[in-house]
């Protein structure tokens, strides 16, 4: 009797895991998953589905989370018009597996991500127009799918925030930024030390950069744009507390997965990869947004795309008052241009 | 497949075990104490169950002197036995684990004890959503009670209060936090840390 009742118990559990009925209205918040080679991939759907028009936010990292974007500012300005598609990459945030560390590469988050497109299209219709928004290591992602499978016309525009197609421009374009701000600053005797800091390292390392010294100038980038006044500055603890608990994010998954991807060998491949002479592949609509403070992808990425990219549909927006993050530092220029793109686009 | 069925043996052997004291053979074993457990389980916000059995082991009464000079009496208890537990994180996963836990409970004269566990066991979950699979050609399907298996560890320490001591009734109160671990998470570890709150019933107290 009581092992029938617990069975009786478990498969109740289980039918209540699976079970979903997919809506189509104004307001939706629809949770999936996308296994793909040994992960689970989350992907957290908002807003308004009956647009037939889904913007996929792909984060940066690699090994962060898409959960943070989804800000009260966001739902309320782009959800209200859009599919607003929260996607965790795998081994980030809240996707799961096994041993699954092989699977760790570009390639492979490529294929996932088209895997993803995939699945969109077969849950909420052939029909669907999707938008690519790629943040930081996003923006290398992004530019990886779409020089990819170019042929396979599931995309119908690319957004690129914040975002590095070519690490080691990177790394050149963030040192020339850092010196050319910081003597700048100095002068203006604005966080003398701090900036003294800054550029004495970067007289003594001017290029042929190690991982470990690009690790140093990401971190010194990060710091700078803290250091400059016009910068809107957040809190990410303080802006994410609520969000965190309101949206449920499966905290400790987020940071084990932080902590191991983040540190991954792939990383030292990365850091090596530049899509730059590929990008004449790209044929879709393109909206390059930078913050004129992004010490970590400078703003200099954008031209080079802007360049080389295969389409003439191509134009680029900068935030005055944004560094690196500027979905949560200029909300309000980061979802008029979305917004603008997309409509232009759909 | 062969998962979920490894995971129906295990729970059929948990039902056996906790249906122990039917068992006609278990008249010839020593008559030592048994208790169901059952529990409210929480990992952060998240809601969800934990039930089990405590078979005692071994059971010392001790005495030491206080500092005031008082004598203070407490019994040291060490039980084993399996436990069934389940959280839901809505989104995220359902885990349900089974696990062998070993107790070592301190009940001092006052009624009140306190006790450390470490338990060792295996973990299954169900993913939060429907889960697709995509193959080589681009089809897509959905993938049935998708999820993973996982080696479960976890260590927790609670305290509580025994009424049988008390007011003989065979029933005691217990908090535990736990810090569960599973391995392997994506090729990590993956921790969380549970709460547990509940009562533990007296199924056959000391002969």
């Amino acid at each position: 009797m009581k092992s029938k009742l617990v069975v009786g118990i478990l498969i109740l559990i289980l039918a209540a895991c699976q079970k979903e009925t997919i809506s189509m209205g104004t307001g939706e918040s629809q949770t999936f998953y996308v296994d793909s080679n040994g992960a689970s991939m989350r992907v957290l759907v908002e807003g308004n589905l009956i647009s037939h028009v889904f913007l996929i936010f792909v984060h940066g990292g690699p090994g962060s989370s898409s959960l943070p974007y989804n800000t009260e500012y966001i739902s309320q300005h782009l959800e209200n018009k859009y599919g607003i598609v929260y996607l965790d990459q795998r081994n980030a945030g809240a996707s799961q597996g096994n041993f699954n560390g092989s699977g760790l590469n570009l390639t492979q988050m490529t294929t996932d991500l088209r895997n993803i497109i995939l699945v969109i299209k077969k849950r909420y219709g052939d029909d669907s127009r999707i938008f690519l928004l790629g943040h930081s290591f996003g923006g290398l992602l992004t530019a990886s799918y779409l020089t990819t499978y170019y042929i396979d016309g599931m995309v119908n525009g690319w957004l690129f925030v914040d975002g590095s197609h070519n690490y080691p421009l990177n790394d050149t374009l963030t040192r020339e930024k850092l010196l050319n701000t910081g003597n700048e600053q100095i002068y203006l005797k604005k966080h003398v030390k701090e900036w003294q800091e800054i550029v004495t390292w970067c007289n003594d390392h001017p290029g042929n950069f190690t991982l470990d010294q690009s690790h140093q100038m990401e971190s010194f980038a990060g710091a700078a744009e803290t250091y400059i006044d016009e910068v809107t500055q957040i809190d990410p603890v303080a802006s994410n507390m609520g969000l965190a608990l309101k949206e449920q994010w499966p905290l400790t998954s987020m940071l084990m997965n932080y902590l191991y991807t983040s540190n991954a060998a792939f990383i030292k491949d990365l850091y090596k990869t530049s899509f730059s002479s590929q990008l004449k592949r790209v044929k879709v609509p393109t909206l390059l947004l930078f913050g004129e403070y992004d010490f970590t992808c400078p703003l200099g990425l954008g031209d080079d795309i802007f360049n080389r990219i295969g389409t003439l549909d191509v134009s680029m927006g900068i935030s005055y008052k944004s560094g690196h993050e500027m979905m949560f530092q200029d909300p309000e220029f980061f979802c008029r241009e979305v917004a603008g793109f997309i409509e232009l686009h759909r | 497949m062969k998962s979920i069925k490894i995971f129906l043996s295990l729970i059929f052997a948990l039902s056996a075990a906790m249906g122990f004291s039917q068992n006609p053979d278990s008249a010839n074993l020593p008559k030592k104490p048994i208790n169901i457990k059952l529990c409210y389980n929480s990992t952060l916000i998240y809601g969800g169950a934990r039930a089990g059995a405590e078979f005692q082991v071994k059971a010392v009464s001790a005495s030491r002197i206080r500092k005031s000079g008082r004598e203070s009496f407490y019994v040291k208890e060490l039980l084993i036995g399996p436990t069934l537990s389940w959280y839901h994180h809505p989104g995220f996963h359902d885990n349900v684990y089974l696990t062998i836990c070993s107790i070592w409970r301190r009940t001092k004269s006052t009624c009140f004890f306190t006790e450390f566990s470490p338990e060792i066991g295996y973990s299954r979950t169900f993913l939060g959503g429907t889960t697709y699979l995509v193959n080589g050609s681009g089809r897509v399907s959905v993938e049935k009670l998708a999820g993973y298996n996982y080696a479960f560890l976890s260590i927790g320490e609670g305290f509580g209060y025994d009424f049988s001591k008390s007011k003989s009734l065979p029933l005691m109160i217990c908090l535990k936090i736990n810090m569960m671990a599973m391995y392997p998470y994506n090729s990590t570890l993956y921790l969380r840390p549970a709460m547990e709150a509940g009562f533990i019933y007296k199924l056959r107290d000391e002969k």
